[in-house]
């Protein structure tokens, strides 16, 4: 009994405390500082919040770099695609460029107010309205989160807790800001709750997600007379948000009230972040 | 000149565990997410490649892989880092008590190493009041664990071919 509990305790020695060949560090001492780390991530400070931005924004752009080959492959193939298809598409596109000749002018004219506001997203020019518009950089479609990286921080005065914009459609609110970046956690995350109003009925609720399914509204009054595309509104309340910025529709399904929302979620390349606090 | 070219290879096919960890950290595909499952690839190469070759994975680049995983997929500092450690804690412990290794060996060893992992994951989250759905962690850990074996084959061949 004793040998085997010798045993036991002497292999358990070399796996966490042995540094074994070509390692710099035994388990053991990166297990308790992943757990300092973890510890360490419930505290709010100045320093350790730079330090925090530093390296996600390193991070990020270092992901973002990594990506490119695969992003390049996508495009390619894409492009592949596209030539394999190009007999077959070529008399419908006759027809169609037949009809595009007659809009010549007006398409002309669109593509270049398309290209200026591109160009005014692209420099991320906050409008009159303090709506600071930026690009989706990284959106990791994880199973347990859902949330997307855009390419402005602090450095263009965003904060945690703004509401994120997809057009005038509210989509999600920050929830960490570094220099060059921050996270928005879509409102269809498991951790994502919003004050909401529903409108014509005028209820106040909260909006909870619920991962890949739909959100659904939570804590209404038991005698409510919520009906199927009533809308639903940001309530302003507790001062997260500013009020009356449409969310969605309603949506009622097996007696819950789910949330048709307005934008599609995967759809999404630019967002508007509403600097303006209710 | 033909001298260099090879160790340059050499060089390469051993730092390949590494570079496909780094690669599946930052290119945000620890979590492969299917369909109906998702399979957690870095808890395979992490657990695979200490059990079979300790010397190609330092433990302090586990730990920046799983720091690097939680930045990119918006987790807390240290849950990824802390669990990937743990699974290679495992690995480390079976290596030191097993003298054959076997795919059925490996495999089976691999399950209890995913609760432990889990389990911690879990805790940790708890700990810093980070909701996940735990549903879709529990069939995380069966099709990572039914994946096993197909990445385990494939290392495996790797490993004879390159001698390393």
């Amino acid at each position: 009994m004793d040998t085997r509990r010798d045993d036991f305790g002497i292999a358990v020695r070399s796996a966490f405390l042995a540094k074994g060949n070509q390692q710099r560090f035994s388990l053991f001492a990166l297990i308790i500082f992943s757990i300092v780390l973890i510890f360490i991530e419930t505290i709010e400070t100045k320093p350790l919040n730079t330090i925090r931005s530093i390296i996600k924004d390193t991070i990020y752009r270092g992901s973002l770099t990594v990506s490119l080959p695969k992003k390049s492959f996508v495009s390619f193939f894409d492009f592949t695609k596209n030539h394999v298809k190009l007999y077959e598409n070529y008399s419908h596109l006759k027809i169609e460029n037949n009809k595009l000749r007659n809009n010549i002018a007006k398409s002309e004219f669109l593509e270049l107010e398309n290209a200026q506001l591109r160009k005014l997203i692209d420099e991320q020019v906050a409008s009159s309205s303090s709506l600071v518009s930026a690009r989706v950089m990284l959106d990791k479609q994880s199973p347990y989160l859902n949330s997307f990286i855009i390419s402005s921080g602090s450095n263009k005065k965003i904060k945690n807790g703004m509401a994120a914009l997809d057009g005038v459609n509210f989509i999600g609110r920050i929830v960490d800001v570094n220099f060059f970046s921050s996270r928005i956690l879509l409102v269809s995350d498991l951790n994502s709750k919003i004050p909401a109003i529903t409108e014509p009925s005028g209820f106040h609720a909260i909006i909870s997600g619920h991962g890949k399914n739909e959100p659904t509204l939570e804590y209404l009054p038991e005698n409510h007379n919520i009906k199927n595309g009533d809308k639903i509104y940001t309530s302003g309340k507790e001062g997260v948000f500013s009020p009356g910025i449409p969310i969605g529709e309603v949506k009622i399904e097996n007696n819950k009230v789910k949330v048709i929302l307005f934008s599609n979620l995967n759809q999404i390349t630019f967002v508007n972040i509403d600097l303006n606090k209710n | 000149m033909a001298l260099s070219l090879k160790n340059t290879i050499l060089k390469f096919i051993q730092l390949f565990p590494l570079l496909l960890l780094f690669y599946i950290s930052l290119s945000g595909n620890s979590l492969i997410n299917l369909k109906y499952f998702t399979i957690n690839i870095s808890y395979i190469v992490v657990y695979y490649w200490v059990l079979r070759k300790p010397e190609a994975l330092g433990y302090g680049f586990i730990f920046l892989s799983g720091i690097i995983t939680d930045v990119i997929y918006g987790f807390p500092f240290g849950t990824h880092a802390l669990s990937l450690l743990v699974i290679s804690a495992v690995a480390a412990y079976v290596r030191v008590v097993t003298v054959r290794i076997t795919l059925l060996g490996d495999w089976i060893s691999f399950f209890p190493a995913l609760i432990l992992t889990n389990l911690v994951y879990f805790m940790s989250l708890y700990f810093l009041n980070f909701e996940i759905d735990y549903f879709i962690l529990f069939i995380n850990s069966i099709s990572t664990l039914c994946a096993y074996p197909l990445l385990w084959v494939i290392f495996s061949i790797f490993l004879n071919i390159t001698k390393l």
